[in-house]
């Protein structure tokens, strides 16, 4: 497994979109700095910039629509050049293939949230908006892993449908749903969408400003939401792969 | 125990309502190579494919050293090299970094393994040029080369000089025909081209709208298309009879109840005629035949022609 996620890093040389992607980890911190240089004051208080440069847009919307694509990436590039069945008489697993394409964008992921944690870092201390406190930083790291982590885990139905289709249109168009729908669902009900459910278990202590819920916390059902859809996920992945020759 | 590299046994391949491979019973020997000849559509991939477990086979059997390859993919898999069809890597890649990979996935412990799979098929090693902007040819080389890397007993290409030129093809022909003399890899090779066929193979396997019509060694094919005097009489026991003790023939076969075929050509027909009639045997027919490889194809597939 460990030879096959090598590989699957190894097929990203020269892929100038993944960096590309990765730069956008910058965006929202950037944006940060601007707005507190221009509009509002921190008040010397770290999170109310963290909640800008990190746990607002960030969250919802970029990380999961460049983890929806580099998904799309990952599946789009075998598929289109039938490699699949240079892959499978290897051997290699139908699993073993979908899971180590995950972990590719698992460590991604973390690599785009420690980005965006150490550009917010610097962009809030830099210009003296905050001042600098191992407390707060050690505290936005900590978030930024969450969220690094736990939205990978919230994209692999994305990575089930990229598989599932030769094109990627479809994935990336589904992916602009998915991230739209999470968005829309919060209000209604936490629970029944992995990205509401992701924001219940980050946002779990209710240390983030800005955000109301609707519903009262339940982690555990957050838990399942994304355990449930991601089980579908494995076996629409498998029964998918298994039909790619 | 049969010393038979792959056997199908009534293999057959149906998709939707069109039968794509109709009860092929296929043999190849070890060490020898093995051409599945064929127009364009007549089953070859399928086949090779199934072999490969990389299709389901609607019913029939296939076993792969003595063995059925489902469940047992991580035994066979490694002992196999193939090209099916176009062989694909990535284009944002080099050769020598496409073949890295494959090489980590495989486990390949040969050292200079990428390297030396590369010379074989002529392509430069740490070449700086990317897969994508590679001609077909080269891509076909360097599918070639994936196939040889992890330097497997059993071979199975199909149709590997697609898109190479004359020379190119000339190469790999020389190439697979040295893997098998002295390497002793079994092959198992497709294509439409029949001259390619006809020069590579010690074993052919006709194939022609899903259904093997003929499989037998090259040799026995270039017997029976050999030039021969085809007689027809009335009585094939007494000329045959005839024909060994005045003729001294010996290499002849015998067709049905009143054809026989005379592979001595140099026998003068008139005196072979004038012979049996003396001795009270009608002759039907008689006449000098020579029959191409490319006629018998056509022979047997009902007319139809090949590249």
């Amino acid at each position: 497994m460990l030879r096959l996620i090598q590989t699957e890093f190894l097929k990203l040389r020269r892929r100038k979109l993944v960096w590309l992607m990765l730069s956008s980890a910058l965006f929202m911190p950037f944006f940060a700095l601007l707005y507190f240089r221009y509009v509002k004051e921190t008040g010397g208080d770290p999170i109310q910039f963290y909640r800008w440069s990190a746990f607002g847009y960030t969250l919802w919307f970029i990380l999961p629509v460049v983890l929806g694509t580099l998904c799309t990436m990952l599946m789009y590039e075998e598929n289109q050049h039938d490699m699949l069945k240079q892959l499978w008489i290897v051997p290699i697993s139908k699993m073993e293939y979908f899971f180590s394409k995950f972990f590719v964008v698992l460590i991604y992921s973390i690599c785009f949230m420690l980005i965006t944690a150490a550009a917010s870092v610097m962009f809030s201390v830099l210009p003296g908006f905050v001042t600098f406190e191992w407390g707060s930083v050690l505290y936005l790291l900590k978030k930024c892993l969450e969220i690094g982590i736990i939205t990978s885990f919230v994209m692999l139905p994305i990575m089930a449908i990229a598989a599932s289709q030769k094109g990627y249109i479809l994935p990336v168009t589904i992916t602009l749903v998915y991230v739209f729908l999470g968005f829309i669902l919060m209000t209604v009900n936490m629970y029944l969408h992995p990205l509401p459910s992701m924001a219940v278990i980050v946002m779990r202590n209710g240390d983030i400003p800005g955000l109301v819920f609707t519903q009262a916390i339940n982690i555990p059902l957050a838990f399942l939401c994304i355990c449930v859809w991601n089980i579908v996920a494995v076996l629409l992945a498998n029964i998918a792969l298994g039909r790619r020759k | 125990m049969n010393d038979f590299v792959i056997e199908t046994k009534q293999l057959t391949k149906i998709y939707k309502e069109q039968t794509a491979v109709n009860s092929v019973n296929l043999h190849v020997k070890k060490g020898r190579i093995y051409g599945l000849l064929g127009r364009n559509g007549a089953g070859k991939t399928t086949i090779m494919k199934m072999i490969l477990g990389l299709t389901s086979i609607t019913s029939g059997e296939v076993d792969v050293f003595g063995k059925n390859i489902k469940g047992q993919e991580e035994q066979v898999y490694p002992r196999i090299g193939t090209i099916i069809e176009t062989p694909g890597f990535y284009p944002n890649l080099t050769a020598t970094e496409n073949l890295e990979i494959f090489s980590k996935l495989r486990g390949t412990a040969a050292p200079h393994a990428v390297e030396n799979a590369l010379k074989i098929v002529g392509l430069p090693y740490k070449d700086k040029k990317l897969f994508g902007k590679y001609s077909l040819g080269m891509k076909q080389r360097l599918g070639i080369a994936n196939a040889i890397l992890h330097d497997p007993e059993l071979l199975i290409l199909d149709e590997p000089t697609n898109g190479l030129d004359p020379i190119g093809i000339a190469e790999v022909r020389d190439f697979i025909k040295n893997l098998s003399t002295t390497r002793g890899k079994t092959i198992l090779i497709s294509s439409h081209i029949l001259s390619e066929i006809s020069l590579l193979a010690d074993d052919i396997g006709i194939i022609d709208h899903g259904v093997l019509l003929e499989e037998s060694s090259m040799s026995e094919l270039e017997k029976k298309n050999r030039k021969y005097i085809l007689l027809q009489v009335s009585d094939i026991p007494k000329a045959v009879l005839i024909l060994e003790r005045q003729f001294h023939l010996k290499d002849y076969s015998v067709q049905d109840d009143h054809t026989l075929r005379l592979y001595d050509t140099a026998l003068d027909i008139g005196e072979i005629n004038k012979s049996l009639v003396t001795q009270n045997v009608t002759v039907i027919s008689s006449g000098l035949c020579n029959d191409t490889l490319e006629d018998y194809f056509k022979k047997i597939t009902g007319g139809e022609g090949i590249a």
